[in-house]
């Protein structure tokens, strides 16, 4: 026979440093993916600003990610507002005050479920989709092929993604919003008897209520505005890293899509509490 | 064959029972391998301008500069891939690099292409060492590169046209016009007919069409090096020579260099002034396809056998 392949066996004590370093290993794994997470995104960002610009792949992005995404989020803001005008109005009714269905509603929305709950949605529709058109261009090796034709991909495919996710994640939030209050409206005016009138009255009441900034720009807008900025960057980033990052095939690509969109959505709601934390600390009256 | 220090892995240190099996195997390469030379011979002989202009080439080769030159690369992830891999190409040289599969081939192609960095040796590019550069001056190297990948890596949101142009939108300030006419330039150079393809998308395209559109986007920005990974795999034998001959016309017309990664024996014979062999992470033989035919290495002889 052979020479025998292994010549000694390993020493008794080898053991128990091979699970510190598994564990120290496994650490120092996750804490470079973190690092990978975040070196990406300030590429991502940093290319914003340095040419060339792929303004075409933007506007296509942008059509992709807020466009395209109009649909469930008017669906989602119509029929949040009309649940949360309907459920308020059985609780405002035990204290007679149903007439504040507006400013409960509005609260709501434009604070909370608006940014949140578009936030959501799209790291459904669009993280997946960014998620898996990037995963299948590495598993193809489309992606080294923009390497190997001198095209930084991250530049190429990253940045116009979360540039264009930046910009239209306020803007697919204000309108959910805004529909939301209208279902909230149709709600109050059809099964509580509430006037639009009085209503739409309300709903100002509870923005001006907050104050303003530079005088114009009420409280609420600003803290609804910066919410959803800072969950497209999440949701685009998320989904570009995953994408990129795909190994192994097909499969590859399907757990890629889960990854992004369960990271997103977790990221969204924990941000969620310390972004609200850190603007209230900011905007208290 | 390379057996040194094969204590460790076990792996190149093959077993009593697998010489024994390889003996066997050996003595059936044996009855067949007078078939197989004359089958390389007839080969080379059947292919009469390949043959002439290698022989330009080795002429040539001797005297022009040394375009990429690997100069002991060793790489390693979790597992060694490559140990102590060097060969230098010449301009206008066709090499070859064969061997079984997951050797490290495509490894080779990757490092050329600085998508990888070797931990030891040094990879020139023109002279210039192209491992300590940053992201930024690889880019730039790269634009001197054309490279075909396997599946043809064609972008499928862009038409044919698009894929080919990309390039050139990238890098060179050539107008609309001047796009175009290179574009079907390229078409015409790889035996497709622009005014049918142009508009078209990759997925209706069939396997060796993507191939040939794959060749085109590599050659479109007419890069002095072009890199080719398994160009012929998954393709039938007609289709094969076509590609075959598309590598071998790119060389002799524009006279680039060219780095072929392949399983298919025949078409490396057909094209390659010299072939490298890769065998378990080293390279086992580097010279010309008359030089491997007619060597009496053993694995070089089972690798042949296998033709």
């Amino acid at each position: 026979m052979s020479r025998p392949i292994r010549s000694s066996a390993p020493p008794p004590t080898a053991r128990l440093p091979t699970l510190a370093d598994r564990l120290a290993q496994a650490t120092k794994a996750k804490l470079r993916t973190v690092q990978d997470y975040f070196s990406l995104a300030g590429r991502a960002i940093g290319f914003i600003f340095a040419r060339p610009f792929y303004g075409n792949d933007v506007i296509q992005q942008m059509d992709e990610i807020g466009v395209k995404s109009l649909g469930i989020v008017l669906l989602t803001g119509f029929f949040t507002g009309m649940v949360l005008a309907l459920q308020s109005s059985v609780q405002l009714a035990t204290f007679g005050a149903t007439m504040y269905i507006g400013r409960l509603v509005s609260a709501s929305m434009i604070r909370e479920l608006g940014p949140v709950l578009a936030g959501l949605m799209v790291a459904g529709r669009v993280g997946s989709g960014i998620a898996a058109q990037l995963g299948s261009m590495r598993v193809t090796e489309q992606i080294d092929a923009l390497n190997t034709l001198g095209t930084d991909p991250i530049k190429k495919l990253v940045t116009p993604r979360v540039l264009a996710a930046l910009i239209m994640m306020p803007i697919l939030t204000i309108i959910n919003d805004f529909v939301g209050i209208l279902g909230g409206n149709l709600i109050s005016s059809l099964m509580v008897g509430i006037p639009s009138g009085l209503y739409w009255r309300t709903v100002w009441e509870q923005i001006a209520a907050d104050g303003f900034t530079l005088h114009f720009i009420p409280n609420d807008f600003v803290q609804g505005i910066t919410k959803p900025f800072v969950f497209g960057g999440i949701i685009s980033i998320s989904a570009c890293f995953f994408g990129l990052n795909t190994t192994g095939g097909t499969e590859g690509v399907g757990q890629s899509t889960t990854r992004s969109v369960v990271l997103s959505s977790i990221l969204i709601l924990i941000v969620d509490y310390f972004l609200t934390q850190i603007l209230l600390s900011i905007f208290a009256p | 064959m390379s057996d040194d220090g094969g204590d460790e892995s076990g792996k190149s240190a093959p077993s009593k029972r697998e010489l024994e099996r390889r003996g066997e195997g050996r003595r059936i390469t044996e009855r067949k391998s007078e078939n197989v030379r004359a089958a390389i011979r007839d080969e080379l002989a059947e292919d009469e301008p390949a043959s002439e202009q290698r022989a330009a080439d080795k002429e040539a080769a001797g005297e022009s500069a040394a375009v990429i030159e690997l100069d002991h690369l060793f790489l390693a992830f979790d597992a060694p891939i490559l140990e102590d891999v060097s060969f230098v190409a010449r301009q206008g040289e066709t090499i070859c690099i064969v061997g079984e599969s997951g050797t490290g081939k495509s490894t080779i192609l990757k490092l050329i292409l600085r998508l990888l960095i070797p931990e030891k040796g040094k990879v020139c590019i023109g002279g210039k060492d192209i491992t300590s550069l940053t992201f930024e001056e690889a880019l730039e190297v790269r634009q001197g590169m054309g490279m075909v990948f396997q599946g043809a890596a064609l972008f499928d949101s862009m038409s044919v046209f698009e894929n080919i142009a990309y390039p050139l939108r990238e890098h060179t300030d050539l107008d609309d016009d001047a796009i175009e006419e290179r574009v079907r330039e390229k078409l015409k150079f790889v035996d497709l007919d622009p005014d049918r393809v142009m508009e078209q998308l990759p997925s209706e395209l069939s396997g060796g069409m993507r191939k040939r559109v794959g060749i085109a986007r590599g050659m479109a920005d007419n890069p002095e090096i072009m890199l080719y990974d398994e160009p012929t795999s998954g393709l039938d034998p007609l289709t094969t020579g076509t590609i075959t001959r598309l590598i071998m016309k790119l060389q002799r017309e524009l006279n680039v260099t060219s780095i072929v990664v392949s399983h298919d024996i025949r078409s490396v014979f057909r094209m390659a002034t010299r072939v490298a062999v890769l065998n378990e992470r080293r390279i086992v033989f580097f010279g010309t396809p008359e030089e491997m035919a007619a060597s009496d290495d053993i694995y070089l002889r089972d690798f042949l056998g296998g033709y």
